[in-house]
């Protein structure tokens, strides 16, 4: 096939195409399993292959996609089709940045594959968890898992041709019940990505076993706690909503393309410009974040991306000055054009597609902050002297160019002189993206630091969702409107 | 093509009995256009031709499915994907309850929601189309942006439990378009939905852009004051209101899980504006229907909501199953969902403008990343975008920066109504996450609420 797929890519650029390359998934497979209140609703799997091919014409792109490999000569003369017409209303000429011409082989790091452990074993676990949230308070139990496997072969006319195996689990388990008001309240757990492997293994038992003890408390605490006060607090994020935080008001926004405008009549822009690379202070100097694709035990890392360029840990904010962006070959050759100096140094690896059918943009791969100095949880909360701990993401909403957000959380801890002083429900804060992060006064040390994934981040028309991760600390945030 | 689909369907259940498998088979084809453009140029020229096929069997009460991309001419591959999901039942774990499998007791075609000429549609008319609905309104500043998203769906069904087929054929397209000023970062938007070719109007988008943009390219932007506002909402801020009703109010599952705003004692109870009248309508070919669910059963107007009272929950086959309630035609992949008009005679933008008023109005077309806060309160939370406008109680028109509205839903539909617009619009509420699944509901073109609450005004559009 690869060769077939070489001769098609020769064939498009005798006859004009400035570049060409397929993405080949020889397989691309699913299992779904969900246990809801001991029923197993759902055990599902999937298989597809397939291959997209994305043709350059003359400063534009088309893009085509079949699952039937027999008539590849139709489906790329369609790819260069699609292109030919999408030439005639161009703008600024797509441009890829350079890079290397790469054979390589990426295999994500696992010790056991999900797919060959027998389904018997897969809902054995589901039905001991199961069982651990089967508790008073308790109206629904809710324990999953989804596997996934994918290999992907990239091929392209500058001589890169790529193979990448890539496994991934995502298991989680939740509970939800009602206080004496009728108003639904959960608790959730999805584990921290510990070790450096991404397979079955990762599905510790005796972890999941402590945690399902504790959501169960924690939502029943919950049910019984008092409503949480309208004020203005410092914040406590727990990795368990600040990767959210990270992910909605630091990834999307530094994302090149929404900065370019080419996210607009969707998912939306960002009040980031190309004028406030190294000169926006987006927060305190306690903040650091960076794209790393090099972490191994994450989804948002690959090896390669999708334009076949090697993973990086680029900088994206330096002690609070914003420095970077996450970037793909085209998009960073419009933006130093656009801005008319050299702001990127060449793709920063980021540019990805979620399916053989679909075609790459901008993606995050890992967005991380760095840990701090400001010690433990523990040393957090002590320094705090009017404060909230927020935990577990309930709802999300965040404007267009994300500027601004609100969120909801499933629990919040109220903190009175650096003592935890009682659980409140129906926890929220809000807040102005830059002011927000300005006002960063705490970031916790390695002991805080969890890696967190990000199984369903939905972008672009059509439509993709796409798995990745965050690394992040402890962090306190002062002055933060809470509770509306 | 459809004969060979429904005979694919037909080998299949024959390999089934053969292997004494119980089993149904869900087939879905779309051919998939999409043409985007952004910064005023095409970004993105992209089409799809995916056949997928569910294949769920049945063992008892254990239940798996499998689902492969595959292509007519596998049949092979077909047949594997069954060996694979018996196997799968044998190790699955035995539900709590029976579940259903179809039995149709005819076969049953529908394509009265299809247009040949719109599901081949060329990418010259695409291009065509968009050129001339921005014609004149681009600058150097002003970018376009936006998709024309068009293509075919099918779907087909068959069970072992008899020979009998369904199969469904629809046409569909989205047009979205938006301006947006490149240094100022305004945007205003213009949609338009179409089963049938003859129901695209590049002009009257073009109408609607240019009024919005005269207003935003020439009126200074408002931080407004926080506070409480008489709003009308526009007909894609109604619609995605009503999608997110129908995922936590009348779903009867949600309902059972806690999720729902509403409760089984609120059925016969009047909870929203006597104005308030929906309906699940599957004779409204501009929703893309199915006039008849997964499990065979016959669809016809169904009502939610009568002159404000609450009539019915609405079942899933699975979750009817599940709870012991009899379904109601609700296995579906999506309603046909209908909010009825009211009296007021308002149609376009520009009538709304001209309306006299007595208070200000604050007119929100569009409610950007919607969630929810709290479901058992039907609390959600958006922020304004794509062209809002602050109309003056004087006369004059204010474009304000965007806002947030924190609000529950028994209040945006509830007693604080003043007025539905007597036009209904349709509103493609389509996603293309995963397979191509074309929706719409018809609302109102405007909706007023009185007296809602901005939580939060912003500095910027």
């Amino acid at each position: 096939m690869q060769k077939q797929l070489r001769e098609q890519i020769e064939r498009l650029k005798a006859a004009g195409a400035t570049y060409v390359d397929a993405r080949w998934y020889p397989v691309e497979e699913s299992n779904q399993l969900t246990m809801w209140n001991g029923n197993l609703k759902n055990a599902a799997a999937s298989r597809e292959s397939g291959v997209g091919i994305r043709v350059l014409y003359k400063g534009a792109w088309g893009f085509s996609a079949s699952s039937d490999m027999q008539n590849l000569n139709r489906l790329f003369d369609k790819a260069f089709d699609n292109a030919r017409i999408a030439a005639e209303r161009v703008t600024f000429p797509i441009r890829l940045a350079e890079k290397d011409a790469i054979q390589a082989t990426f295999n994500s790091p696992n010790q056991i594959d999900p797919f060959a452990v027998s389904l018997a074993d897969k809902i054995a676990f589901l039905k001991e968890m199961d069982e651990k949230l089967n508790q008073p308070g308790v109206a629904q139990r809710i324990s999953e898992v989804t596997f996934m496997r994918k290999q992907i072969i990239f091929i392209d006319s500058e001589g890169s041709e790529i193979e990448k195996n890539i496994i991934e689990a995502f298991p989680g388990i939740q509970v939800t019940g009602l206080d004496d008001q009728g108003v639904m309240h959960s608790r959730k757990f999805s584990p921290a990505r510990l070790g450096a492997t991404r397979g079955w293994e990762t599905l510790d038992p005796q972890l999941f076993a402590e945690n399902a003890e504790r959501i169960v408390r924690e939502m029943n605490q919950v049910r019984a706690a008092e409503d949480c006060p309208k004020e203005d607090r410092s914040v406590i994020l727990l990795p368990g909503i600040m990767f959210l935080q990270t992910h909605e008001t630091i990834g999307h926004a530094l994302e090149l393309d929404r900065i370019l405008g080419y996210e607009l009549a969707f998912a939306g822009g960002s009040f980031v410009t190309l004028d406030d690379f190294g000169k926006l202070q987006y927060g305190s100097s306690k903040l650091t974040a960076r794209a790393d694709a090099t972490v191994p035990n994450s989804p948002g890392s690959f090896g390669y991306d999708d334009d076949g360029i090697p993973a990086q840990d680029n900088l994206l904010i330096d002690k609070g000055l914003l420095v970077g962006a996450i970037t793909g070959r085209q998009m960073v050759e419009e933006a130093n054009a656009r801005a008319r100096r050299a702001i990127f140094n060449g793709s920063g690896g980021a540019n990805r597609a979620t399916a053989f059918y679909r075609v790459p943009i901008e993606r995050m791969t890992n967005i991380n902050i760095d840990p701090g100095q400001d010690g433990s949880l523990e040393d957090i909360v002590r320094n705090t002297e009017k404060g909230i701990i927020l935990d577990g993401e309930k709802s999300w909403s965040i404007g267009s160019n994300r500027e601004q957000f609100h969120f909801a959380t499933d629990i919040g801890w109220l903190v009175e002189d650096g003592q935890v002083t009682k659980v409140v429900k129906n926890s929220t804060y809000k807040g102005a993206t830059v002011k927000f992060y300005n006002s960063l006064s705490a970031v916790g040390d390695e002991s805080t630091w969890e890696v967190r994934y990000v199984d369903n981040c939905g972008k672009g028309q059509p439509n993709q969702i796409m798995q990745l991760g965050h690394g992040v600390p402890v962090c306190r945030f002062d002055n933060v409107r809470i509770g509306e | 093509m459809k004969d060979q689909i429904l005979q694919t369907l037909h080998d299949l259940r024959a390999y089934a009995l053969l292997k004494g498998v119980e089993a149904m088979f869900f087939y879905h084809e779309e051919d998939s256009y999409l043409m985007r453009f952004a910064n005023s140029a095409i970004s993105l020229n992209t089409n799809e031709h995916l056949i997928r096929l569910e294949i769920t069997a049945y063992e008892g009460r254990k239940r798996a499915s499998y689902e492969l991309i595959t292509d007519l001419n596998k049949l092979g591959e077909m047949k594997q994907g069954l060996d694979i999901a018996a196997e799968m039942v044998k190790h699955a774990q035995p539900l709590s309850y029976q579940p259903t499998l179809p039995l149709y007791p005819a076969s049953f075609a529908d394509e009265s929601g299809f247009d040949s000429t719109l599901a081949a549609l060329s990418n010259e008319e695409r291009l065509a189309f968009f050129n001339e609905a921005v014609a004149g309104l681009e600058t150097d500043e002003i970018k376009l942006s936006g998709i024309f998203s068009n293509g075919s769906n099918i779907t087909a069904q068959i069970d072992t439990r008899s020979e009998h087929t369904q199969y469904f054929r629809t046409s569909d397209a989205q047009v979205n378009i938006v301006l947006a000023h490149s240094l100022l970062k305004w945007e205003i938007t213009a949609e338009q939905s179409a089963y049938r070719k003859a129901d695209l109007n590049p002009q009257s988008l073009r109408r609607d852009l240019a009024f919005l943009r005269e207003r935003y390219q020439n009126d200074s932007p408002e931080q407004i004051p926080l506070g409480k506002y008489d709003i009308v909402f526009g007909a894609t801020a109604i619609g995605d209101l009503l999608s997110i009703m129908n995922w936590v109010g009348f779903s009867g599952g949600a309902l059972k899980r806690g999720y729902s705003f509403l409760t089984e004692d609120q059925l016969g109870k009047k909870i929203f504006s006597d104005q308030f009248n929906l309906t699940d309508d599957p004779t409204r070919l501009e929703t893309f229907p199915y006039q008849r669910d997964i499990m065979g059963l016959d669809r016809g107007p169904f009502p939610v909501f009568e002159q404000g009272v609450f009539k019915s929950f609405t079942w899933f086959q699975d979750d009817a199953d599940e709870f012991g309630v009899a379904p109601t035609g609700h296995t579906v992949m999506h309603k046909s969902l209908v909010i009825s008009g009211g009296e007021m005679e308002v149609s376009t933008l520009e009538e709304l403008v001209n309306l006299p008023r007595e208070n200000d109005l604050l007119y929100i077309p569009f409610l950007h990343y919607m969630n929810l806060v709290n479901p058992s309160k039907g609390l959600v939370t958006a922020s304004s975008r794509f062209g809002a406008l602050l109309l003056k109680k004087d006369g004059s028109v204010v474009v304000p920066y965007n806002v947030r509205v924190t609000q529950s839903l028994l209040d945006i539909f509830g007693e604080k109504v003043a007025w539905l617009a007597k036009n209904q619009v349709v509103n493609n509420t389509s996603s293309s996450y995963g397979a191509r699944n074309p929706t719409a509901v018809i609302v109102p073109a405007f909706m007023r609420v009185n007296d809602l609450e901005i939580s939060h005004s912003n500095t910027s559009y």
